[in-house]
């Protein structure tokens, strides 16, 4: 039997479509939906999560989001900076720095910022919000670091040249024609970065979470432990989903219309 | 603290259901006791063979050499001693039904910070309550003499236990202060060493392990909540829990009870 490649193609992609329908229609028989619905989708308790799911926990996750990554987008371009300077002790200090903070995971690094700089110093932190996003930050700026060098990197050589020759200072150059195009190589990586962020404000409940200063994930547990049931966890899950998709969204708009300008 | 959290979550309704007939669960032995010298029988002779969900600090544990210790362990060998000189014989096993362990003969008693409830009322008999499971709070040391009420953490900081029935008591008593949940113990504790909250409010054996190990940390009060531990025998064995209820009284008023509540949670019983 012979056939044509784009026959053979073709058979192939039946073939495909129909595996997909047979797990689908397999899914529907074995799961059993009604107790599952009744252990995750609950109707009666997902109207009672609103409106505070949003007004409330939604809120501090965005507010922890928020002031994480302006910390971590601000301090990490200092530290890319160092990493790339030619002053040995600034590169070594970057470097450790980043080390440091990216092997720790966040959550033990909450725990010691959190609770050690206060035993240490005697100083407590004003609020939950400071204590909650100053760590994150730190972290945040550790991963932005490495995100940030590799994107001015990756700026062909020539354009520091030029605009050195055009008469222009390195910190000159960098701030007006390499950071910039930086940052446009950048975008991707970057968008990844704020969405583990969201994410990752789930860990700051572990600092312990009064009333107003929730977040999501906490929220979902708290429901959870509440009506004896998973529907608010389920909740929150897609409540995490709402809050990225416009994100990734307008991100993926300003790619295409970086993309047009570099036309 | 697993297990306090099922218990917690599992009975925090039973305990108000508790409370109110706590008193009748005291007289649950038929009224005619006709003899103080019952005769009663163990599975092993010479021994009292306890069922317990080891580790559970501290109220029973082996050491780092293998032996037995804790509050229950130690309260059952003074018990044991009484009931005519037994020796105590442990026997490790889940918690999950461990109330029904005498009734098939797997030990004759058990003994393992078991909340006395109706629903476990039903399947075996409870001795007199030897543990009352009180909330309390832990404070900085220094602060042990003003940090005791509702009245003196108005406008303060006070560190719970996330889904327990310390934070239900927090949210209830403690109106005017802040009430901090956490999931996790280690951060709680943290956050009360580091001065990040001004109090712990939680159950009593927990705080007062914390406060044996941490000198700098100490109880300031503890409230009644109605929940009591008891040892459990085979719903039959009514001569061995007049026996245990007897060695238990004889602990009591002996001194035993007192001293062994001291050494493992650094107050004296109430």
């Amino acid at each position: 039997m012979s056939l044509s490649k784009r026959q053979r193609a073709n058979l192939l992609r039946y073939f495909v479509y129909a595996a997909t329908l047979i797990a689908l229609a397999l899914l529907i028989f074995i799961v059993d939906w009604s107790k599952l619905s009744n252990a995750m989708f609950k109707w009666r308790i997902i109207k009672e999560q609103f409106p505070d799911i949003l007004t409330k926990a939604a809120r501090n996750t965005l507010i922890f989001t928020f002031f994480g990554f302006i910390g971590g987008l601000g301090l990490g371009l200092i530290l890319a900076l160092m990493r790339l300077s030619k002053v040995r002790p600034y590169r070594w200090f970057a470097a450790t720095y980043i080390e440091v903070l990216r092997g720790i995971p966040l959550l033990v690094t909450l725990l010691i910022l959190g609770f050690g700089v206060p035993i240490a110093t005697g100083w407590t932190w004003p609020n939950m919000y400071v204590q909650g996003a100053a760590p994150l930050a730190l972290v945040a700026a550790a991963y932005i670091a490495e995100t940030i060098r590799a994107g001015i990197e990756a700026v062909p050589r020539g354009q520091m040249e030029a605009a050195r020759s055009l008469g222009m200072s390195y910190s000159r150059a960098m701030i007006t024609v390499i950071i910039p195009q930086a940052f446009r190589i950048i975008l991707p990586p970057l968008t990844n970065e704020f969405v583990l962020l969201i994410k990752d404000t789930s860990l700051i409940s572990v600092l312990g979470v009064t009333e107003g200063t929730r977040d999501l994930a906490q929220f979902g547990r708290d429901g959870v432990g509440k009506f004896a049931n998973a529907t608010p966890l389920v909740v929150a899950g897609l409540v995490y989903l709402i809050l990225t998709l416009p994100l990734t969204q307008l991100v993926a708009y300003m790619e295409r219309k970086a993309k047009r300008v570099r036309r | 603290m697993k297990r306090f959290r099922t218990v917690a979550a599992t009975f925090a309704a039973v305990a108000l259901v508790l409370s109110a007939c706590s008193d009748d669960s005291e007289s649950m032995d038929e009224t005619t006791t006709t003899s103080a010298e019952s005769t009663f029988e163990t599975i092993s002779d010479g021994k009292l063979t306890v069922c317990t969900d080891s580790p559970y600090e501290p109220f029973e544990w082996q050491d780092d050499d293998g032996n037995w210790t804790g509050f229950d362990i130690d309260l059952l060998t003074a018990v044991a001693d009484e009931m005519g000189g037994l020796t105590l014989e442990v026997i490790d096993q889940p918690f999950e039904g461990i109330w029904l362990a005498p009734a098939a003969k797997k030990c004759d008693i058990v003994g393992s910070a078991m909340t006395i409830t109706e629903e476990r009322q039903e399947a075996a008999l409870f001795s007199d309550p030897y543990f009352n499971a009180d909330q309390s709070l832990l404070v900085s040391a220094d602060q042990a003499e003003t940090l005791v009420d509702a009245a003196s953490l108005a406008g303060k900081t006070i560190a719970v236990q996330s889904n327990t029935t310390g934070e239900t008591y927090a949210n209830e008593n403690f109106t005017d202060s802040t009430i901090k949940s956490f999931a996790d113990a280690t951060a709680l504790f943290l956050a009360l060493e580091s001065g990040q909250v001004d109090a712990a409010l939680q159950d009593l054996p927990v705080n007062a392990d914390r406060a044996m190990k941490n000198t700098e940390l100490a109880i300031s009060a503890t409230f009644t909540t109605g929940e009591q531990y008891g040892f459990a025998v085979a719903k039959d064995n009514t001569a061995l829990i007049e026996a245990v209820n007897a060695g238990l009284a004889a602990a009591k008023s002996s001194g035993d009870y007192a001293e062994i509540y001291k050494k493992y949670f650094g107050v004296d019983p109430e």
